[in-house]
């Protein structure tokens, strides 16, 4: 807290990033929309609102890194606030992810005559689940001890250890997605070859996008590691993180014994 | 002889188990910077990297096992009315793109098998 202050809150200067990534987020939905169906420029605005999205996200974040790391505004108090929103943004994360369990688990449990009413549906190949799915299962897991190997070394004021852990987590995301790149590559079944092909894609595909996101999020806390920003007492970004990547590990767990083993013999 | 041996045995060893626990303080978790919880914290980064290390040599043992047994193939299945649908166009135009090549194709097979 700066000295001149007298509470332990941070009162936000004026930001043109709420209205800009707002901006951003309309010209990607309309030009989604335009570009799915044949209106001219849509892809010109898709790219533009994409761009301006990612543009946002860079100042505001670096704007928030200035704020909490050198001008020291991130009190205790402040940091609950990133704490508490961070929970109801896994909570959802969760309950996105079930619902596609949800219907994986509708359409297997009671398959329709439609589709030979059997689960994997007749004339569909399916993966061995002992093979790369089986193998792709402990890589998260094993990156998520090396993110609390990370954690422990923070709070132990290791530095140089904490950034060998925090790599250490980014090898194993980039493996699990190569793996599971090799996965699609190889796999008999595509998303569009029926109501099986439609849920294990959209359950694998959105898992392996929430690896990427967490491998870029915990790229982003190696770098602020290795350049001295996260300390024993503050260091939430990385906090968050670690709970975001557990929250991956453990939907991989689920996905296996769902959707590649009981969903796939 | 051989139940006095185990009887006294066992008493020495729960002497032995009380002997330890009892003089050991409760773990305590305080703030960060107590030397107690960075003992702690010292002690749980040296283990959680060995179990990373530990976790990584699964992994590639296990991978070197799984990827040197090759990929299986499979079998053309059957052209059921539920597999391969494409019911409009993709937006990047492929879905034309392969009607063409799919023509172009039977073209020339049209033209390799009776001309």
């Amino acid at each position: 807290m700066i000295e001149s202050q007298r509470h332990y809150y941070h009162l936000v200067d004026p930001s043109p990033w709420p209205i800009s990534g707002s901006l951003g987020a309309l010209a990607t939905t309309v030009g989604g929309v335009m570009y799915m169906h044949p209106f001219q420029g849509g892809a010109t605005l898709l790219s533009l609102g994409f761009i301006f999205i990612l543009y946002t996200m860079f100042v505001w974040w670096r704007d928030v890194l200035r704020e909490s790391t050198l001008e020291g505004h991130h009190t205790k108090v402040v940091q609950l606030g990133p704490r508490y929103g961070s929970i109801p943004f896994i909570v959802s994360e969760v309950m996105f992810l079930f619902a596609l369990f949800w219907a994986s688990s509708h359409s297997s449990l009671a398959p329709t005559v439609e589709i030979g009413g059997i689960w994997p549906p007749k004339g569909i190949w399916v993966l061995d689940p002992r093979e790369i799915p089986f193998l792709n299962t402990p890589i998260p897991p094993s990156s998520g001890a090396a993110v609390t190997w990370a954690h422990h070394a923070i709070l132990a004021g290791k530095e140089k250890r904490a950034v060998y852990a925090l790599v250490a987590t980014v090898s194993l995301a980039l493996v699990s997605t190569a793996f599971q790149g090799m996965e699609y590559y190889q796999a008999p079944s595509t998303i569009s070859d029926s109501i099986y092909g439609s849920t294990f894609s959209l359950a694998t595909g959105f898992h392996g996008f929430h690896v990427i996101i967490g491998t870029l999020f915990s790229i982003i806390c190696g770098i602020r590691q290795y350049l001295g920003h996260l300390t024993k007492e503050h260091h939430v970004g990385f906090e968050a993180a670690a709970w975001y990547w557990h929250f991956v590990d453990v939907v991989r767990l689920f996905l296996f014994v769902s959707i590649y083993w009981w969903g796939g013999i | 002889m051989a139940m006095a041996m185990m009887r006294s045995g066992i008493q020495t060893a729960l002497r032995r188990g009380g002997r330890n626990i009892a003089p050991t303080a409760p773990s305590k978790r305080g703030f960060a910077s107590s030397s107690s919880s960075h003992h702690d914290d010292a002690y749980e980064t040296a283990k959680w990297e060995k179990i990373t290390y530990l976790g990584i040599a699964t992994c590639t043992i296990f991978a070197i096992y799984t990827l040197s047994k090759g990929h299986p193939h499979f079998d053309e299945p059957p052209a059921y009315s539920y597999m391969h649908i494409r019911n409009k166009e993709f937006p990047w135009g492929m879905f034309c793109l392969s009607l063409i090549l799919l023509i172009n194709f039977w073209a020339l097979n049209r033209v390799l098998l009776f001309d």
